[in-house]
């Protein structure tokens, strides 16, 4: 009888743990989601419903050249990062031999330098050994770096089940290196491709402690809306954070249908799954 | 032969792209903070003089012995959150898992700045518990507007997201079966978690506090926006010296004191781990 009773006691303190901490998390940007269709924007309860603000973000055009550069940055940062990625994700899987460690620990490092770190020592770098000013080029290689790393582990652990010998079996049957990968490798892994650029592009396109220090005077939306912050809390910036929230939450909704319908797997394995 | 190649470029390209923009530009920090700053101009003159300021300026030991505190609390906290989250999520939540942990990864991926706007919205004077505690008559909260503890939730809020899902992760590789061999040799549920399931996601939770710990300890925004003036930390007064007051070249120093603080911490953390304790079976198809 005691069993079952702390075993029942134990279950619930585990979910309302588990539901305390998404309130904790979603109550703000709810809040704030609230608050940026509001009129009374600080305390929106009950709401008078209202698009004004949401009107004159779009109308801004600081914002609207704001976000078309942090578009460019996370297109760019994504791109280069996935890539890269693919290439570092294949070759420890495939050709680093009892090297992997020691690549493996290069190729993960940047997950261990703070952000901000690596945003310093890039400005550093530029600015007295390239001689370099703020532009937009040097924010998108200096992203791609601590991208690289999160895509990286994107996608091995996507590719950490992935049968070789499919490769050397197309190979066998005379497909050449590149044929093998555009045929058989390539349709295999591309979930796993698009999983890591759809996140990176996300993170880059958000990322303010690394581009802040290589920007120069272009403007990005993290940029403008830590600008914008200093003077206060406007209602504008209640609207900005509330439209990335929601293409945030479409992206990884749409990641998420993809994955229940069986189009795509990201690195999921149904069969992988156990009965705790 | 061509294999060779083809494996030569697929480790070569990445390995002279982090050489080239991840690891020259840390050693251009290490180089720079031995030189030194005069009215904004950057002066080659090899000297100690940057961290002989950090050590004796009494400011800066407090500001980094905060942060070091700081760090602990909120990695500390967002593990022991983390665990009961990661651990129902495995356990309850079914075919919905994986929407669950997506829902934990949705905050992480808006970035810094728009979370401590919704943070501001949270804990402010104008925030929403504030507003609601005066919307029923009560007294604002003095502890949560721009003190030490607003930047202790703010963190906690920044940074628990990657640790439950790390956490996640490493408990979707356990194999629960050993849970269940356990219990039927007899072992107690307490006694089955701390003996197997703890010690098999151990390196999954270092490094779910490595990845807390790191950069909270480097942490810019959320002080400077919800810390009050007593709030200052490392991270915040590194920033400082390449904005405002144009010191790169202390600057440069206090960023590889970070750096250094940062690796002295993986490398204890890392220590205590036996990795074939834990489960890790090496990186690929071996």
């Amino acid at each position: 009888m005691r069993g079952t009773f702390s075993k029942i006691l134990g279950k619930y303190a585990l979910l309302a743990t588990l539901i305390i901490s998404y309130l904790f998390l979603y109550l703000p940007i709810l809040h704030i989601g609230l608050g940026s269709f509001a009129r009374n924007h600080t305390f929106p309860y009950p709401p008078r419903w209202t698009l004004d603000t949401f009107g004159r973000l779009f109308a801004n055009s600081l914002y609207q050249t704001a976000f078309f550069n942090s578009l460019v940055l996370g297109l760019g940062a994504a791109a280069l990062a996935t890539l890269l990625a693919a290439a570092a994700t294949l070759g420890l899987m495939r050709h680093a031999g009892r090297r992997a460690g020691l690549y493996l620990t290069l190729f993960v490092a940047p997950l261990f330098v703070a952000e901000v770190l690596i945003g310093i020592a890039s400005l550093i770098f530029n600015g007295l050994v390239l001689e370099l000013q703020g532009n937009l080029v040097s924010a998108i290689l200096a992203n791609a770096v601590h991208c690289f790393s999160y895509a990286l582990l994107i996608m091995a652990t996507q590719l950490y089940r992935y049968d070789w010998r499919l490769d050397d079996a197309a190979m066998v049957f005379g497909a050449s290196p590149a044929r093998t990968f555009f045929e058989v490798t390539l349709p295999l892994i591309w979930p796993g491709l698009l999983g890591a650029f759809v996140v990176t592009f996300i993170m880059a396109f958000n990322n303010l402690e690394i581009s802040f220090y290589l920007l120069g005077a272009t403007p990005t939306l993290p940029s403008v809306a830590w600008g914008a912050l200093r003077y206060g809390v406007k209602p504008e910036l209640y609207a900005l954070a509330t439209a990335v929230n929601l293409v945030v939450i479409l992206g990884l909704g749409l990641m998420f249908v993809l994955m229940l319908t069986g189009t795509a797997t990201f690195g999921h394995r149904p069969e992988r799954e156990r009965a705790v | 032969m061509k294999g060779r190649w083809a494996g030569r470029a697929l480790l070569g390209v990445p390995t002279a792209f982090l050489l080239g923009l991840f690891v020259l530009p840390l050693l251009s920090m290490v180089v720079l903070s031995f030189w030194r700053t005069e009215n904004y101009h950057i002066v080659q003159d090899w000297n100690l003089g940057n961290y002989i300021t950090l050590a004796t300026g009494g400011a800066y030991v407090t500001f980094l012995i905060r942060s070091l505190v700081m760090a602990s609390a909120v990695s500390l906290v967002c593990i022991l959150i983390a665990w009961p989250v990661s651990y129902s999520i495995i356990l309850y939540g079914g075919r919905y898992r994986l929407l669950l942990t997506l829902a934990f990864a949705v905050p992480f991926l808006t970035g810094e700045v728009l979370r401590v706007i919704a943070l501001q919205g949270l804990l402010g004077p104008l925030g929403l518990i504030n507003a609601m505690l005066m919307a029923l008559g009560n007294a604002p909260l003095r502890f949560i507007m721009y003190t030490n503890v607003a930047s202790a939730i703010g963190l906690i809020y920044l940074y628990l997201p990657i640790v439950v899902t790390v956490i996640y992760l490493s408990l979707l590789n356990f194999d629960a079966r050993l849970i269940d061999a356990a219990k039927i040799f007899g072992a107690s549920p307490l006694r089955a978690f701390v003996e197997v399931t703890w010690p098999l996601n151990l390196f999954g939770t270092l490094i779910g506090f490595a990845l807390c710990f790191i950069p909270c300890l480097s942490a810019t925004l959320a002080p400077r926006f919800l810390g009050g003036p007593n709030g200052t930390l490392y991270g915040m007064a590194m920033a400082q010296q390449f904005g405002e007051s144009g010191t790169w070249a202390l600057g440069a120093a206090m960023g590889v004191v970070l750096f250094l603080t940062s690796l002295i911490a993986v490398l204890l953390v890392g220590m205590r781990v036996n990795l074939r304790r834990t489960g890790f079976t090496g990186f690929g198809r071996g």
